[in-house]
């Protein structure tokens, strides 16, 4: 079995602090950065000693304002894993999810955007979720954030955790759909899979190219939709969306990345990008685009066609195949060092540079403990550990704001701590 | 009569004017007491803040009253420069404009603290005043206000373009002379005015309502801080104005 392996951690200084100049900046990130693909022997099928938590019935909720805290008091107590060998002799912890018996999960999400938040019993993860409108007029943003979304029982009993940001462009309605259907598409996918469970890229591709199909067919059929372009439906092949998803299981990060959202790792404090923004003057993107018989005009940084300013999105049918639906898939293994995974549209990334979000939501997890608690005005109820994550993701909203970005903002901040530490 | 009118607008707005001078040295003392005290007086700084609303709702009140009269002079007020009416909508700020005003404060914080936070030597242990349930707040009240002013500015467009269709352009079709005044005429355009006035009413509505709330989402502190950053904003906005008219117009001697 063939497993891609995304070897970045000696990369970490791709970008340099107070990046004022985004587009230099990004130019600058994409120059140096090189995704290794390594092709090893699958990891052994992890045992897990721990007992099965019943999953339930997924609820999505999508109110304008969803505060959710599940809080799972009687989670049973859960043994220690062993250490795995994966054949690459690199040692892998495994990590556990919650050995806490008071565990609780906590997201404060206010936007249309807002992620669904399933009520479900089970090990959560923590996370955090900040999105908002910020200095437009519209909300083209989308946050998806489903904990233990998929089970691969056959293979490891393995609960997966899904997150999701999607930045649109046109409209908002593609980014909404991604919000709605593709979680379920990439499980279905990795369900279909169910025996080859290292066949990542080949399930993340596929659950793209079905969410391009769908994005398209629902823009044919838009009429009664409730977004901007309904009165201008000729439009609506103009109508797009990033999608930067991570899958994350006790011992993988498994990032699908399409358009100029992005996932970077933070690992001791500093950046790991297990993503690689699509402009459409990366070099690779140029020739791929070259090839396909597009062009790349600059008008106001590099566009395709002189349009689009990414060169891969879901949706934009009119720009296809130039600007193409693939994602860019990386694996990257946990270690003990890993504090936290940062997903953010380019609201964030264009004014902050990873070392700097990294910085900050590395000082937010390790610092919380010696910070006074939130204001008043914070819901009570939540534990403070689980507000870390909110804060985190905050913190990055506001200080891309605080920069003047000028787009929307949504950055998902997810602990990957050990919790027995 | 309408000179009289016109000058009970001038002299509302130049009463209001005058408030918010005095309002923002009240607050800026508050500021300046609070800073050299303890907690001890966040009920004053909350009672000023509240006061400050409340001569807004007079404000306000006052403004639709005599709109009723007079509405445009309050729509494109002569008491403005030109160029400060390039900034108007629908005869005030817009209330959107409160929360990137609270994004502008709020980043200008961060910016300052930065680099104790990523060092680990702040004290607070957190970047800005806002809280996130704060930020979440503004957020809801962001999108919530942009949508009532995209609708009022749409009531506003379609009786902009009313006056292109029946009854007005008709009735001037059909006039003998141009500029003739009749019943008929009169009818139209007072019920056009009235409607117009009826938007204006709503557009402070929708300030106040938003003000209001956000007031209700800040800390005691931080809505005094906004009122007086917003309140000199406001002034400033209003002499900038009058000095570049007056250098456009070669009025002044540019000041050094």
């Amino acid at each position: 079995m063939t497993e891609i392996c995304c070897e970045l951690a000696s990369e970490s200084s791709t970008s340099t602090p107070c990046e004022k100049n985004s587009r230099t900046a990004r130019r600058r990130r994409m120059e140096i950065r090189r995704f290794k693909f390594v092709s090893s022997v699958a990891s052994p099928v992890t045992e897990r000693a721990q007992k099965r938590q019943k999953l339930g019935v997924y609820k999505p909720s999508l109110s304008r304002e969803c505060e959710n805290a599940v809080e799972n008091s009687a989670l049973e107590e859960e043994k220690p894993l062993s250490v795995v060998e994966n054949g690459r002799s690199k040692t892998k912890e495994v990590l556990i999810p919650s050995q806490s018996s008071n565990f609780s999960m906590s997201t404060v999400c206010t936007s249309p955007s807002a992620p669904v938040v399933p009520e479900v019993c089970g090990e959560y993860p923590k996370f955090g979720v900040a999105s908002v409108c910020g200095r437009r007029r519209e909300m083209e943003d989308a946050v998806a954030i489903h904990p233990s979304f998929c089970r691969r029982d056959l293979e490891t009993s393995t609960e997966l955790h899904y997150y999701g940001v999607y930045d649109g462009h046109g409209c908002s309605h593609v980014a909404t759909k991604c919000r709605e259907r593709l979680h379920e598409l990439v499980k279905e996918e990795l369900e279909s899979k169910e025996g080859s469970s290292t066949e990542w890229k080949t399930a993340m591709e596929q659950s793209f190219r079905r969410m391009d199909k769908e994005a398209i067919g629902w823009n044919d059929s838009v009429l009664g939709a409730k977004c901007k372009c309904e009165l201008q439906s000729p439009d609506c092949d103009a109508v797009g969306s990033t999608a930067v998803v991570a899958i994350v299981t006790p011992e993988k990060i498994v990032v699908a990345n399409c358009g100029d959202s992005r996932a970077v790792l933070c690992r001791n404090g500093k950046p790991v990008p297990l993503s690689s923004d699509h402009k459409p003057d990366r070099p690779d993107e140029l020739n791929r685009i070259e090839a396909a018989g597009g062009r790349v005009i600059y008008w106001d940084g590099p566009r395709v066609l002189g349009v689009l300013a990414m060169s891969r999105a879901i949706g934009d049918n009119y720009l296809k195949p130039y600007v193409s639906c693939d994602p860019e898939v990386t694996i990257t293994d946990r270690t003990a060092e890993d504090e936290c995974l940062i997903l953010a549209s380019d609201g964030l990334w264009d004014v902050v540079s990873n070392e700097m979000a990294c910085g900050v939501a590395s000082m937010c997890l390790r610092g919380k403990s010696q910070a006074p608690p939130c204001s008043p005005a914070e819901v009570s109820g939540f534990e403070n550990s689980d507000k870390v994550c909110s804060e985190a993701s905050t913190l990055l909203t506001k200080l891309a704001l605080a920069r003047h970005s000028a787009d929307n903002v949504s950055v998902v901040v997810v602990d990957l701590r050990r919790r027995d530490t | 009569m309408a000179t009289d009118d016109q000058e009970r607008c001038r002299s509302c707005f130049l009463k209001w004017m005058n408030l918010q001078h005095q309002e923002l040295s009240e607050l800026d003392q508050a500021l300046t007491l609070h800073a050299s005290m303890t907690d001890s007086n966040e009920h004053n700084l909350s009672q000023l803040a509240q006061k400050c609303i409340k001569h807004f709702q007079d404000y306000a009140d006052m403004r639709s009253q005599l709109a009723h009269n007079d509405v445009s002079a309050f729509l494109v007020p002569s008491w403005c420069t030109n160029w400060e009416n390039c900034m108007l909508w629908l005869g005030g700020c817009r209330p959107s404009q409160y929360i990137r005003l609270v994004y502008a404060l709020s980043g200008l914080e961060i910016e300052a603290q930065l680099d104790e936070f990523l060092q680990g030597t702040s004290t607070t242990g957190t970047l800005g005043d806002l809280s996130s349930k704060q930020f979440d707040l503004f957020n809801i009240l962001q999108g919530k206000t942009i949508r009532s002013e995209e609708k009022l500015t749409a009531r506003m467009a379609s009786l902009q373009e009313d006056v292109a269709d029946q009854p007005i352009a008709v009735i001037a079709k059909r006039l003998s002379r141009v500029g003739e005044m009749n019943w008929e005429v009169n009818r139209a355009l007072d019920k056009q005015e009235e409607e117009m006035a009826g938007i204006l009413e709503e557009a402070d509505r929708l300030r106040l309502s938003t003000l209001k709330e956000l007031v209700g989402i800040l800390t005691p502190k931080q809505a005094v801080d906004f009122l007086a950053a917003g309140k000199k904003l406001h002034l400033c906005v209003h002499e900038w104005g009058k000095r570049n008219d007056d250098l456009r117009h070669g009025r002044e001697e540019i000041i050094s």
